[in-house]
């Protein structure tokens, strides 16, 4: 297991960082209010294996995150606004039902130059 | 549109946790006036059919009564339109279709942190529509290219014109778009992310 050392985007202008846990790719959030939307969100096998378990929104949510899926998309699919989107996900990530990969950018919270020449890449290649 | 429509190159089943390690997403902003083709670009580029999110935005008015021990709060809900692009096995871009209206520019801020850059759509009619956007972008230092949606009759109007009009500044790449064209509109996307990588350090 390799610990996680992508950054996050830096919060500017006095807003209030949740303190996430990064380990080995999973991302706890007390609370998540710093969750960019693109945010993408996978199913752990612990998920699944409780999913049945689950109440129905957040069944929901791990079964459509078989498949990596952003905050924006779970909004999307479950039909409920961004924000209730990101509490429903924090609380499943919480209790490692869910992974959370966070976008990974520099000090000037801009995505990192290499991630930069990758896209370009993957833009060339279409 | 080819075969890559619905392909997420990510086997479904199986131990998804460590097949999703190394993911990483990034965004990219589609932004401009009502009507201008945001949300045909951002069709003609996702591998799945755009989807639409809303966003429930709360803000206080302050300085509007002092004497009000509870705040007035404003609800707005705003709906954004948005695609997604599998890159390669681990990089995954979103196109954000950004509301155009100003009173919409609190939600920007948020959208706008850790964004590859913008994509400022424009109707050679109704220029002055994104005249707000490239101000924005201008503003945050976020990287911007400006496209020049053809619609009928907008064929053969001079980029510095348009340049000059807009004050986009000289550096900020304007290009012609087809936004119904798959190909045409990752042009743009290839042209901002140069762009992009050019301001980077």
């Amino acid at each position: 297991m390799t610990v996680d050392r992508r950054q996050r985007p830096h919060a500017d202008g006095g807003r209030v960082v949740p303190n996430y846990a990064f380990t080995a790719g999973r991302t706890r959030s007390a609370a998540g209010t710093d969750m960019p939307i693109e945010a993408l969100v996978t199913a752990t096998e612990a998920g699944l294996a409780k999913a049945p378990g689950l109440p129905p929104e957040a069944r929901a949510i791990v079964e459509v995150s078989t498949v990596p899926q952003s905050l924006a998309e779970i909004g999307a699919l479950l039909g409920v606004p961004i924000g209730v989107a990101r509490v429903l996900v924090s609380d499943l990530a919480a209790e490692d039902h869910l992974a959370v990969h966070l976008p990974l950018v520099g000090s000037d919270g801009r995505p990192r130059r290499e991630l930069l020449e990758r896209l370009l890449d993957g833009l060339r290649a279409r | 549109m080819d075969s890559e429509l619905g392909d997420r190159r990510v086997s479904a089943g199986g131990t998804a946790t460590r097949e999703a390690r190394d993911l990483l997403p990034l965004k990219i902003l589609i932004a401009g006036g009502f009507g201008v083709g945001k949300t045909t670009l951002v069709a003609a580029l996702s591998e799945v059919p755009p989807l639409s999110t809303e966003q429930q935005m709360t803000s206080l008015s302050d300085g509007v009564d002092d004497t009000s021990i509870v705040p007035d709060k404003t609800t707005t809900t705003v709906a954004m339109d948005f695609g997604r692009v599998t890159v390669d096995d681990s990089l995954v871009l979103y196109l954000f279709g950004t509301p155009g209206q100003s009173r919409f520019w609190f939600m920007w801020d948020e959208l706008a942190r850790g964004a590859v850059g913008a994509v400022v759509l424009v109707d050679l009619r109704r220029i002055d529509d994104s005249f707000a956007a490239i101000d924005y972008f201008e503003n945050r230092g976020l990287p911007f290219v400006v496209a020049l949606n053809s619609f009928p009759g907008t064929d053969g109007v001079d980029v510095d014109v348009v340049r000059d009009a807009l004050a986009v500044p000289a550096r900020c790449p304007i290009r012609y778009v087809d936004a119904r064209d798959d190909g045409s509109c990752t042009d743009v996307l290839i042209t901002l992310v140069e762009h992009s990588l050019a301001r980077s350090v």
